[in-house]
């Protein structure tokens, strides 16, 4: 069985996904168990799949029994079998933690709503387990057009943030596939690594040139690389909590991945560092794109809002880390990739239940949390301390790779900029610890004035509860074990030309 | 802003046709994307699916997988539709007109509330007047069957014609929308309702991944259709035409019915009472 898992991880909740949306008309109950059965099970043949590709090498899996440049294929390598298992976890955490909210706001939508957020998460494994390159388009529209969907759920402004990043993100796909198709214009196949085998003789090819520049600006487009980012922050910040924690932590991460695997598996390290010598330039625009996101999120004032922007920053590091184009920057790109989607997991389920409890997470709701909700605030310090990169957190880890990648690179631009960014990053979270903590209730940020200073606890649920500080306790247990996820995956995973 | 806007259009413009200095010449028999991989779909297709259409042998068996994910999309855009259009609470309209079945007489109900008098006796109308046309309600009440027909006939044939379960299931779900548009919503909904539309959709889009999922049970790889030859008569080169007929069947189920489905929710603005 275990030669069918690349298909499985992606047919299980494809399949899911149809009977939940039946479901939603004959039995709405059932709707629920049938995600989780199916986000397991999936999850469950992610972590089978890893620990293959850590046994044995890479798997390849042909759909439809046909060979490679004919067929589609499945590639599973070290790169691409660790954010498999990412995404999944991700996924199936915010799952478990999304029921509160989805009985709470939309109980009569929960058919659809589980219908696409299954179908999300499917669209995404298939983004990553894919080897061809038009299979990964599909996909992505998938992924693209149930995240939509799901983020104008919201209220207020949603529709409108939602149809905002429609635009944006269609041109985005739509540049991805225009490169796809200049690639298949010039050599007539779709296949990645068959892609890459054709290419040598091409190098000289405006035609190449161009597929390469504008498919990482559209890939730049949906990741919301700065100054491509505009359509990020209301996208995320108006959509409902369940959704919020589910897409901030995985698209733009995705979206990395996608870039690494078009550079390194398709158009090759050689190509992309060498030949076109990018790489100095872009790696500046990683640095603007840490400092703005950085400077932007002191302006807010909004815990939810601030964290979009430390997204945007997030992706400055990962996208800067890899065009270092040396094996430091790549292992601390990669392995950002891990920690931050869990890092942003668990803020983002934090401030769901910020949400939850206060209906908002504007500066107001926060004086006294630390009282109330000290569950809650805890598990948002463990986050907090992994962005700003403390350890034993995940974050310092990945932090300490990138910055070894600038010192090795010999760019202390970006080295200045993550320096920078994290004591932003500490400026942020330590005005929210301080309002949290030390602003008492009734202070006159607060609109219950007149109280005494007694409050009872009132936690979120514990069905809230539990996904957060599995997430938070997640961060640690993975910052420990950084040494195995570097030695046994991501050292594989670097491609044999970086140094 | 809107200077910014043009610059860069007319820069991304710029940069494509840069790249067509390089591209291979228009027709150009001896471009890479005609040497490449499509001589084996051009010169095989028989020989190893039994179908002659090779774009049929394409889209559903060489990549059929890329398929079945293009058939997800129709279906989730249909259930975001849904989602995001329906009207779970509904509030009373603030009149409803009925009219008399026998005479012909129309009638105002105010605030809400509904006629005492036996329904059978009276028809629903729509609160904005629409003309009630004899010629056009006839003729395409004629016309609907042989369009279905037309439709199955389109999905049928599409190993050997241009066709197929796209084009099919779009036949199919217009000749349910132009039953709405000549006659009306409601008489639309009575012949395709809400549920079966909205079951219709995902139930397509399982027959084919359940297609492919019965081949991964069989023990071939996924929707290598091969595998149907167990099932079914004529060997592992007809099982591929017929696991491509099975999987066309429920591409025209799942766009049919998305179709119909999204156009209810956006004709109606998601209240399923009466729209166009």
């Amino acid at each position: 069985m275990s030669e069918h898992y690349p298909a499985l991880l992606v047919i299980l909740p494809l399949l899911a996904s149809f009977f939940i949306s039946a479901a939603g008309w004959l039995r709405p109950a059932c709707c629920f168990p049938l995600a989780v059965a199916a986000l397991g099970a999936s999850l469950l043949v992610s972590l089978g799949l890893l620990s293959i590709v850590i046994g044995g090498g890479p798997v390849s899996y042909r759909l439809g029994g046909w060979a490679p440049p004919w067929g589609i294929c499945y590639q599973v390598d070290h790169l691409n079998a660790l954010v498999l298992a990412v995404v999944s976890v991700v996924g199936f955490i915010n799952l478990t933690a999304a029921r509160t909210h989805v009985k709470k706001d939309f109980p009569e939508r929960a058919g659809p709503f589980y219908t696409l957020y299954v179908l999300f998460v499917t669209g995404l494994l298939g983004m990553v387990v894919t080897g061809d390159a038009f299979n990964l388009y599909v996909l992505l529209e998938i992924a693209a057009i149930t995240g939509y969907a799901l983020i104008a759920m919201g209220k207020g402004r949603a529709p409108l943030s939602s149809l905002n990043y429609i635009f944006m993100g269609t041109i985005g796909a739509c540049f991805y596939l225009l490169g796809v198709g200049y690639l298949y214009i010039v050599t007539g196949s779709l296949n990645m690594e068959d892609i890459a085998r054709l290419l040598p003789p091409l190098h000289g090819s405006k035609v190449v040139t161009v597929a390469f520049v504008i498919m990482m600006v559209g890939i730049w487009l949906k990741m919301g690389f700065f100054p491509l980012h505009a359509w990020l922050p209301n996208a995320y910040t108006y959509a409902p909590s369940p959704v919020s924690s589910l897409v901030a932590p995985l698209m733009t991460k995705v979206m990395v991945y996608v870039m690494i695997r078009m550079v390194v598996t398709v158009f090759t390290v050689d190509y992309a560092f060498g030949v076109l010598g990018l790489n100095e330039a872009v790696v500046w625009l990683a640095v603007i794109a840490i400092v703005a996101g950085s400077v932007l999120a002191l302006a807010e004032k909004d815990v939810k809002r601030m964290l979009t922007f430390i997204v945007v920053a997030e992706v400055g590091y990962m996208v800067g880390g890899f065009w270092l184009g040396n094996r430091p920057g790549f292992t601390g790109a990669v392995l950002h990739i891990v920690n931050d989607a869990l890092m942003t997991l668990c803020l983002f389920l934090a401030v769901g239940n910020i949400v939850y409890a206060k209906g908002n997470s504007r500066w107001e709701s926060l004086p006294g949390l630390f009282r109330t909700m000290p569950w809650t605030m805890g598990a948002l310090v463990v986050g907090a301390l992994s962005i700003i990169g403390v350890p034993p957190t995940c974050g310092f880890f990945s932090k300490w790779y990138l910055l070894l990648g600038a010192i090795q690179g010999g760019h202390y631009g970006f080295l200045a900029a993550l320096l920078f960014s994290s004591l932003v990053s500490v400026v942020l979270f330590f005005r929210i610890f301080e309002m949290g903590y030390f602003e008492p209730l009734g202070a006159p940020h607060g609109p219950t004035h007149g109280q005494d200073g007694t409050t009872t606890v009132r936690e979120a649920p514990l069905g809230m509860l539990a996904p957060l500080w599995i997430t938070a306790l997640g961060l640690i247990l993975v910052g420990l074990y950084t040494g195995q996820i570097v030695g046994r995956v991501i050292r594989h995973a670097v491609p044999a030309m970086m140094f | 802003m809107k200077t910014l806007g043009l610059i860069i259009v007319v820069l991304v413009g710029a940069v494509l046709v840069y790249a067509t200095v390089d591209f291979p010449p228009f027709g150009d028999p001896a471009s890479p994307a005609s040497l490449h991989v499509s001589p084996r779909y051009i010169e095989k297709t028989v020989e190893e699916t039994a179908v002659p259409n090779a774009v049929t042998s394409v889209l559903a068996d060489y990549r059929g997988f890329d398929t079945m994910f293009e058939t997800t999309v129709i279906f989730s855009a249909g259930v975001a539709c849904f989602l995001l259009l329906r009207v779970s609470r509904r509030r009373p309209p603030a009149s409803r007109q009925y009219r008399h079945r026998l005479t012909g007489l129309t009638f105002r109900v105010k605030d809400g509330r509904e006629i005492s008098l036996p329904l059978r006796d009276f028809e629903p109308l729509d609160s904005i007047w629409t003309p009630h046309d004899f010629i056009i309600e006839k003729v395409c009440r004629y016309l609907i069957p042989f369009i279905q027909l037309f439709g199955l006939y389109v999905i049928a044939h599409g190993h050997e014609s241009p066709g197929g379960g796209f084009q099919g299931g779009v036949i199919l779900g217009a000749s349910i929308i132009l039953l709405s548009v000549s006659h009306n919503l409601r008489t639309a909904l009575q012949r395709m309702g809400e549920k079966a539309s909205a079951l219709f959709s995902p139930f397509g889009v399982l027959i084919y991944a359940g297609t492919g999922a019965l081949c991964l049970v069989l023990g071939y790889n996924f929707l290598d259709y091969q595998a149907l030859a167990a099932l079914l008569p004529g060997g592992p080169i007809m099982a591929r035409s017929h696991g491509i007929f099975l999987v066309e069947v429920g591409v025209g189920m799942a766009v049919m019915g998305t179709m119909v489905w999204i156009f209810k929710n956006l004709a109606s603005l998601g209240r399923y009472d009466e729209g166009l």
